[in-house]
């Protein structure tokens, strides 16, 4: 899928996460994270497989995490990405 | 849940709240939000362009979810109004408050901590890796409100004394002349002086237009303070990145925001290791060379003086048709810029 506007999901409570999107060339994943010693790799390889997964390969993706578990990531990423791919 | 407060009972009861908790309400905003318990209002916060401002939470309620539903609320307006960084002003033993939310402090000073949410200041730095150079580097900060001979005489005076100078030229808009041609007339003026490289001050100049005041009380000298955290900012931040280890700067006869804003920089840049480097005004036949003076003239249409005040690239065009839209801004502008 293609990101063709911005959007957003997720809070900033703790254990959630925020996920913005928005339309730029190239694919970039930033990644900050109160956790992000220990975890960045792991954050970072659930981000990939979701963003695999649904074949987006141009975006600017934006993470601000307070300790999600993956299934959290996972369905916060989905839904900013289904919001950044719908006319 | 956090919903706008946009009617006037709304507003009024958020101002009482704020008050309340000690803060001052401050107008202009673009966003006033809120969250209600019942019928209280049990926490706040507003949004004005990439600021976050009055972020109150009632007391009793501080160890809950509020404040991440607010500042996240927040945050997502912002995001949809353009901007992916948001700053907040704070009292600096909120800065772990906010820390905790991914924000990261740009700056702290005695009295303020500035912290910034969305990695801006990172990602900002990051595209200017390719002007990085080795030796020993110098920086001037200028508005150029336009590029006259005196920045020309500064920017020549601080490029023999150090191997490359960075000019950052202020990017906010609140001069007559917009940023796209002031940015364009520095780099038409100085476009022979080999080692000096141009680049724009982003949101990491803190000008007293963007500086919030509402959270501080009673004799606090609000424009010291503005001015000392955007000192703060740019010798922590900005210039170790660079590895500049000078600021040059010219002296300042007429305006007592720019003279403060000096002695301000001789007093803590050399805390931080970099020197700063006053450079006496070039002067004509009748007086110093200023942008303020090329503008006055300007606005009584007294075009000949200009020639002794501006190289030939900004004369060539104040001279031009171009010109006209910001004649037209001058001639109503009754402010400082």
């Amino acid at each position: 899928m293609k990101i063709i506007k911005k959007a957003q999901a997720g809070t900033m409570q703790s254990s959630d996460l925020m996920v913005f999107v928005e339309p730029s060339e190239g694919l970039t994943v930033e990644i900050d994270s109160t956790v992000k010693k220990q975890f960045e790799h792991l954050i970072r390889a659930t981000i990939d497989a979701v963003l695999a997964a649904h074949g987006v390969t141009e975006g600017m993706i934006r993470v601000t995490d307070r300790g999600a578990l993956d299934y959290a990531i996972e369905a916060r990423l989905e839904a900013a990405l289904k919001r950044a791919g719908e006319e | 849940m956090v919903t706008e407060l946009a009617c006037v009972p709304d507003i009024g009861e958020a101002r009482a709240f704020i008050e309340q908790n000690g803060l001052t309400f401050e107008e202009g905003y673009d966003d006033l939000v809120g969250v209600h318990e019942g019928d209280e209002l049990v926490a706040v916060g507003a949004r004005a362009g990439n600021i976050l401002k009055m972020l109150v939470v009632e007391p009793s309620r501080q160890n809950g979810a509020l404040f991440g539903e607010v500042v996240t609320d927040l945050v997502g307006r912002g995001f949809a109004a353009g901007f992916t960084s948001l700053f907040v002003f704070t009292k600096p033993g909120y800065a772990t408050t906010f820390e905790a939310l991914n924000f990261s402090l740009l700056a702290s000073h005695e009295r303020v901590a500035l912290l910034e949410f969305g990695g801006g200041l990172e990602r900002w730095l990051s595209s200017y890796l390719s002007l990085l150079r080795k030796g020993v580097n110098g920086a001037v900060v200028m508005n150029c409100n336009p590029f006259t001979l005196g920045h020309r005489h500064l920017v020549e005076t601080a490029s023999r004394q150090v191997d490359n100078l960075y000019i950052f030229v202020v990017r906010e808009e609140r001069s007559v002349f917009p940023f796209a041609v002031r940015f364009r007339l520095v780099e038409e003026g100085v476009r022979d002086i080999p080692n000096v490289l141009l680049l724009d001050t982003s949101s990491y100049a803190i000008s007293s237009v963007t500086f919030p005041t509402y959270f501080l009380k009673g004799a606090d000298s609000i424009a010291r303070i503005q001015m000392e955290l955007d000192i703060a900012l740019f010798a922590s931040r900005i210039a170790p990145f660079f590895g500049i280890s000078s600021r040059f700067f010219g002296t300042e006869p007429f305006c007592t925001t720019t003279c403060n804003y000096n002695e301000a920089m001789k007093r803590l840049l050399p805390v931080y290791g970099i020197d700063a480097v006053e450079v006496k005004r070039r002067e004509t036949t009748d007086g110093v060379i200023s942008a303020s003076r090329v503008r006055e003239l300007l606005k009584c249409d007294d075009l000949a003086p200009l020639e002794m005040l501006v190289p030939a690239t900004t004369l060539a065009y104040l001279r031009s048709t171009a010109v006209a839209p910001v004649l037209e801004k001058l001639r109503e502008n009754m402010g400082r810029h």
